[in-house]
């Protein structure tokens, strides 16, 4: 049994593609049910994001990658010369590396961004739901969203916003924690008001007041924003309820000025005020910045932000890559000892069972010895048989490659005719508590 | 066995500095784990005293210390436990090992003399190093929020605004610790009251008894940390004295509180050193 991981990202393929192979469009369930009735590999996983398309699937040999690649093109009706350039195949440890770096956002186009274990962690749900996954893909997964929780905690990777609105709100949040219950106060109607409105809107703040030059593209961004538009020339008593100020206004000379800021703080009994500027020019006199209580933040400021986090994602690069190592080898190891161990055992037992059935024969001739004689005998059977087992169990036990491991197995399991062990595929109890622990 | 505490404290903020430097979340299990081992050795420590005096290990200003410490310990592991943060811990810890090796040098624990065996004054003792003990988190909470409100406003989002919470958490903390702290050195100011008068009125009032009075300075002191702590609260309820300004006042009245129970306890009082 191997492990293989077919897809395409934005590191291989063209945003045209990635928008025609989408098996989210028609549900994942019904793409797995496809693929399963097509025989295509025993577990499957479909990771469908608007950046990537892949499938993990484990199957016998590399005929099932091949199958998975072309139901790349056959589910979503296109050439398969199409797809086939832009696909890559990830083999055992290789295919849990490229899942577990994707997981992390190691694989993303914005590095280290948070959305992606959420979506693999969705997507795993869809496939268990439906029983299209087992002890590989399990564990598998499981081991994804470790190493998920594990770049996140352990590293710098996902911190630190890196878009300018992202970068306000995180700002906000450091100033007033949940913003939850706090009032917004948007000066200007125009594209990047919206944009920064969209972004605060998300974040359950309590009110939204727009104020614009003309009311009625106020009271347009209002609706958008299920806020309230108030007339420009009200906007002093506004200042002095809101607790976030974004100003992107098309005036020419500064909006804000230090006087009339100073005068809504006094009304405001010194609560922190956070005002976003993101006017160029500036609404906002830099003067405001120096008042008690009151944070300042232009456009220049939140790009240099972004780029320090970006700066600095890119050095927490090497730890992650090395959680990623660690878990990979963790995941190797265990698949390494599932695919030996049972045939060693089916082994031993198959020999003990022979053993058994000839002392069993021989017990009439047996029965006339005496105690001490007959205990000999199944003494002398046992050891010849741990004998004869002691080189091929160290020997199985010694192979590495995953190759020939599945060799090794199937020859034992044909020259012996071991017991087909059809249990395999499911998770034993005790793994089953591991797995989820 | 009285290092020990000592020796955990320290091994705890050795702990949390590698925490808040790094941020790995083992290493910051251990370090609460290491705390919670301080504490619960300190806890053996004033109980094992307790058996042996026969009374609370209260009297002398070395003894206070260690059980201001404890309570310390103990009010930060209860934060730290319920608000699921670990960043003051830094802070704290490095302020448990200071203040300890004060009772680790000198454990010896100091009979207590018969006018002090009143019950009024375990009350009085207790509920003032409670209040120290919430004082000092407020100093701490403050320290923090100007760090943090100086990195915000000078825009250099850099180390303490990676690791410490909002503003309005450091502040929202730093206002119940306060008062929670005024409320305990309310009482323990009026318990000390009831209890001096009370014992000014027995036969032979011992010496240290007749110099209770606002002329003493530690009682002068005490009562001018009360007015700090008390313009504290009424400035923030009614001019929204708040976020840094609240910060500096309650490292400016620690300040004092400091003052008044190492300084004026060891030298200057003629009235508690007991």
């Amino acid at each position: 049994m191997r492990l293989f991981a077919v897809g395409l990202s934005h590191r291989t393929a063209p945003v045209e593609l990635r928008e025609t192979v989408d098996f989210a469009r028609k549900g994942l369930e019904n793409a797995l049910a496809e693929l399963s009735g097509r025989g295509a590999g025993r577990e499957l996983v479909v990771l469908s994001t608007c950046n990537r398309a892949e499938i993990y699937a484990v199957g016998d040999t590399d005929e099932t990658a091949e199958q998975v690649g072309r139901f790349f093109s056959d589910y979503h009706e296109i050439p398969h010369d199409h797809v086939r350039d832009h696909l890559y195949v990830h083999r055992g440890p290789d295919a849990a590396r490229h899942l577990f770096r994707v997981a992390a956002g190691l694989d993303s186009l914005v590095v280290g961004e948070p959305q992606i274990l959420g979506q693999v962690k969705a997507a795993y749900a869809i496939a268990s739901d439906g029983q299209f996954t087992a002890a590989l893909t399990n564990r598998l997964f499981h081991s994804a969203f470790t190493v998920g929780k594990r770049v996140r905690s352990e590293t710098g990777l996902g911190e630190g916003a890196v878009s300018v609105s992202y970068a306000a709100i995180a700002l906000a949040k450091k100033i007033f924690g949940d913003l939850n219950g706090r009032a917004v106060l948007i000066l200007g109607a125009g594209e990047m008001a919206k944009l920064t409105g969209i972004h605060l809107r998300a974040q359950h703040v309590r009110k939204i007041t727009i104020a614009s030059r003309t009311l009625s593209t106020a009271q347009n961004l209002a609706a958008r924003l299920e806020g309230v538009a108030v007339a420009w020339d009200s906007i002093d008593r506004a200042l002095s309820s809101a607790d976030i100020v974004v100003t992107a206004t098309g005036a020419s000379e500064p909006v804000l000025t230090r006087a009339r800021v100073d005068e809504a703080m006094r009304h405001r009994r010194n609560r922190p005020l956070f005002v976003i500027d993101i006017a160029v020019p500036r609404d906002v006199d830099p003067a405001v910045g120096q008042l008690d209580q009151v944070f300042l933040y232009n456009i220049d400021d939140l790009r240099t932000i972004v780029q320090e986090n970006l700066a600095r994602r890119g050095a927490e690069l090497a730890r992650a890559e090395a959680i990623v190592d660690e878990e990979v080898a963790r995941y190797a190891a265990w698949m390494q000892s599932r695919e030996i161990v049972p045939t060693v055992v089916a082994l031993r037992q198959r020999f003990e069972a022979i053993r058994r059935a000839e002392l069993q024969r021989l017990e009439p001739k047996l029965s006339g010895l005496p105690p001490e004689a007959k205990a000999r005998v199944d003494e002398v059977t046992r050891l010849i048989v741990e004998k004869l087992l002691l080189t091929p169990t160290e020997q199985l036990k010694a192979v590495s490659d995953e190759a020939m491991i599945v060799a090794y197995a199937d020859a034992l399991n044909r020259l012996f005719s071991l017991a087909q062990d059809k249990d395999r595929d499911q998770v034993a109890p005790e793994e089953e508590s591991e797995v989820s622990s | 066995m009285h290092l020990l505490p000592l020796l955990l404290y320290a091994a705890a903020a050795a702990a949390y500095i590698a925490h808040f430097a790094w941020r790995d979340p083992r290493v910051g299990r251990l370090a609460t784990g290491l705390l919670a081992g301080g504490v619960l050795a300190h806890t053996f420590l004033i109980g094992m005293q307790t058996v042996q005096a026969g009374h609370a290990p209260l009297v002398g200003t070395s003894a206070a210390i260690s059980a201001f410490v404890w309570l310390l310990g103990l009010s930060y592991l209860y934060i730290e436990l319920t608000s699921d943060e670990r960043s003051m811990g830094v802070f704290i810890s490095v302020l448990l090992v200071g203040l300890d090796i004060i009772p680790a040098l000198d454990p010896a624990v100091t009979p207590r003399p018969p006018v002090l065996q009143s019950p009024l004054f375990t009350v009085h003792v207790m509920s003032l190093l409670f209040a120290y003990a919430s004082f000092a988190l407020a100093c701490v909470l403050g320290v923090i929020y100007v760090l943090l409100f100086k990195e915000i406003k000078a825009k250099q989002l850099g180390f303490f605004y990676a690791r410490l919470p909002p503003l309005a958490s450091l502040d929202l903390m730093n206002s119940r610790a306060i008062t929670v702290g005024w409320a305990f050195l309310t009482i323990g100011v009026l318990v000390g009251l009831i209890w001096a008068w009370q014992v000014k009125g027995s036969p032979a009032p011992d010496p240290r008894v007749q110099a209770m009075s606002l002329a003493d300075p530690k009682i002068l002191v005490a009562l001018v940390s009360w007015g700090i702590y008390s313009f504290a609260l009424f400035a923030r309820k009614a001019a929204g004295w708040s976020g840094r300004r609240a910060a500096y006042l309650s490292g400016i009245a620690f300040a004092v509180v400091l003052l008044n129970f190492v300084l004026v306890g060891y030298f200057l009082t003629a009235s508690h050193n007991f």
